[in-house]
């Protein structure tokens, strides 16, 4: 009986000082200190906020939010029947709308700016390499200073840069406020998205392309495909994985940026988007409760979105 | 196209590249790449050189393409004491320096931790982990300000620091925001590096704290390096958490005072260019002097995460 114990003990007491437990002992030590701020600061706050969406939080009570009374889905009411989230038809699409068209704009102007720079830069020529790292700029320099620099050259004064040429061409009469126009202003965010993103797109295609095996090319040629035919039927197919990657990444990335429209246009003149809403309410008006609850709508539309990428893509990608 | 005609194509210029090849596509490729390349350096020539205008220049009527001289004016007001409105922009500088170099260099040892940990040891759950920390490094900033800033302003009550204008709770941000992807990083590193090595290192009788020191590290100096450098370029670009949790003027991160200074009533663009162009200018530098890491890093990081 206390053999039958005893070895029914070891097994047990082996795995605790194996050198496999032991292992796992160290790997939780080592881990440790990113888990924690990661879960404290990422994971816990991610909870909170729900917690915080039905209650009612202001400035008064942020001290003692535990304590704060709890209003069910009245801040998911108000926000939703509010003018700025709301779609109240083709002049003020609100928020949530303007959010979604923004985020699919932007990112498909990334994604084919990306493309063709990655096209562009596929081909050798003598200082590639210098036009590569000219090609990431946008992407590495601090959003405040693009997004001010924009600003400065769409200036609505004469003065401008785009108003003064134009005029000079002579494609307009008067100086026009860019960031200050309804249509234009969201047109104009969404170009200033892809420039400032590309690059990303670009370093990703690219990478693909460099990877591509160039028999397939030869087999085409020999078939004789044309460049626009090579390029539909051997480029694109072999880049359909990593496009459809960077698309959902870059869509939720977007979808999420609080910096950009907040810096060009303070999510003014049709392009407020739910992370300006949820600036807006929560700091603007120091109702936390509200900005807590669009948060939650806004996350409710990225989990679609990162279900659509774990599910499509990340299974796709093992194959490619 | 045979090997020995691209081989040949590379040591031409650009011109002659064209000029031999000088067909349709050729022709399109020609036309786009110069309109990509005025495209992405207009913004930043626009940029350094408003910030040599005067304010004549730069109020004028008309732009003034090329500034007449190197005029200092800008400059002049972020760091001369005795101009007007002088702006101390040189305590913002040392401000982001204290935010993004701690910032860098304890994301540097954690996620190098738990990056060893992740690509060399096994553990439960460690699959459970990697997934919920990249899942989460796709969380918004935005939703996760409000509970945080609660959050902190309990915390802060209760062990009696100050939330707001601490440039130790913005490194905490940081680090919540820039580990995920630097364990990411680094962990797909070490997979590159070969355990056997280690295990020599092992069988000698290292510890495997030890093996970590004096082998894996510095096999994998050009990650650490690429890491550092991106968290650190994270941490000096930061606007939306230095926006809410700073207020006073003087711990102001770099692009919250350019923030400032362009929403001053009176409009004075060649100072924010001034500003924008010094915040920019090292950011630039850094990532052509290490393009080679980062861009590595970029795709490493990016396909997975």
């Amino acid at each position: 009986m206390a053999v039958v114990h005893k070895t029914s003990q070891s097994p047990r007491h082996n795995r605790w000082s194996s050198l496999e437990a032991q292992e796992a002992r160290l790997a939780w030590f080592l881990i440790f200190p990113t888990a924690l701020i990661v879960f404290g600061l990422v994971l816990f706050p991610a909870v909170f906020s729900v917690w915080i969406s039905f209650r009612d939080v202001g400035l008064k009570n942020l001290n003692d939010v535990f304590h704060a009374p709890f209003v069910g889905l009245d801040n998911y009411r108000t926000v939703v029947n509010d003018f700025a989230f709301k779609y109240q038809g083709p002049q003020s699409w609100g928020a949530a709308v303007t959010s979604v068209v923004y985020s699919f704009a932007s990112t498909v102007l990334t994604v084919v700016v990306g493309l063709i720079a990655a096209l562009l830069l596929n081909r050798p020529f003598k200082g590639r390499g210098v036009v590569r790292a000219t090609f990431l700029f946008p992407y590495v320099a601090p959003i405040v200073s693009v997004a001010f620099v924009w600003r400065w050259i769409l200036d609505p004064r004469p003065s401008g840069v785009l108003n003064d040429i134009l005029m000079r061409l002579g494609l307009i009469d008067l100086p026009k406020a860019y960031l200050a126009t309804r249509g234009l202003s969201l047109l104009l965010v969404i170009i200033f998205e892809a420039w400032r993103y590309f690059p990303f797109a670009m370093l990703m295609i690219l990478a693909r392309l460099q990877a591509l095996d160039t028999t397939l090319y030869e087999a085409a040629e020999v078939d004789g495909a044309n460049t626009l035919e090579k390029f539909w039927y051997v480029t694109l197919p072999e880049l359909r994985y990593i496009i459809g990657s960077i698309f959902l990444l870059r869509l939720m990335w977007t979808f999420n940026k609080f910096d950009d429209i907040w810096l060009l246009t303070g999510g003014g003149y049709g392009t407020n988007v739910l992370p300006v809403l949820t600036y807006q309410f929560s700091f603007g008006s120091f109702s936390f409760g509200k900005g807590a609850a669009n948060a939650m709508i806004l996350l409710v539309i990225l989990v679609v979105f990162l279900a659509a990428y774990v599910g499509i893509v990340m299974r796709g990608t093992d194959e490619a | 196209m045979d090997s020995k005609a691209r081989v040949r194509s590379e040591k031409m210029t650009i011109i002659d590249y064209l000029a031999r090849r000088m067909n349709l596509w050729g022709f399109i490729a020609a036309i786009t790449l110069v309109f990509f390349l005025i495209g992405i350096l207009f913004p930043f020539y626009w940029m350094a050189s408003s910030s040599f205008k005067t304010y004549a220049e730069i109020g004028g009527r008309e732009p003034v393409y090329v500034p007449s001289a190197l005029r200092l004016d800008a400059y002049r007001e972020l760091f001369d004491p005795s101009d007007p409105s002088f702006q101390n922009f040189a305590a913002n500088i040392v401000n982001t320096f204290k935010v993004s170099v701690p910032t860098a260099v304890i994301a540097v040892i954690f996620a190098t931790l738990g990056a060893y940990a992740v690509a060399r040891l096994h553990f439960k759950g460690k699959e459970l982990l990697l997934n919920s920390i990249l899942i989460i490094y796709l969380f918004p900033g935005i939703l996760l300000i409000i509970p945080l800033f609660s959050m902190l302003a309990q915390l802060g009550t209760r062990l009696g620091f100050n939330v707001q204008d601490n440039l130790g709770v913005l490194v905490f941000t940081y680090l919540a925001q820039t580990l995920p992807v630097a364990l990411y990083m680094l962990a797909n590193y070490f997979r590159t590096i070969p355990s056997e090595i280690e295990q020599a290192a092992l069988i000698d009788g290292c510890s495997r704290l030890e093996v970590i020191w004096r082998v894996t590290l510095p096999l994998a100096i050009p990650a650490l390096v690429s890491v550092a450098i991106y968290t650190f370029m994270i941490a000096w670009n930061e606007f939306l958490y230095a926006f809410i949790f700073l207020n006073s003027r003087d711990l102001f991160t770099m692009p919250i005072k350019i923030n400032t200074i362009f929403n001053d009533p009176s409009p004075r663009p060649h100072v924010v260019m001034a500003a924008s162009t010094i915040m920019t200018l090292p950011i630039i530098v850094l990532f052509l002097a290490l393009e080679r890491f980062l861009t590595e890093g970029l795709t490493a990081g990016g396909v997975k995460g």
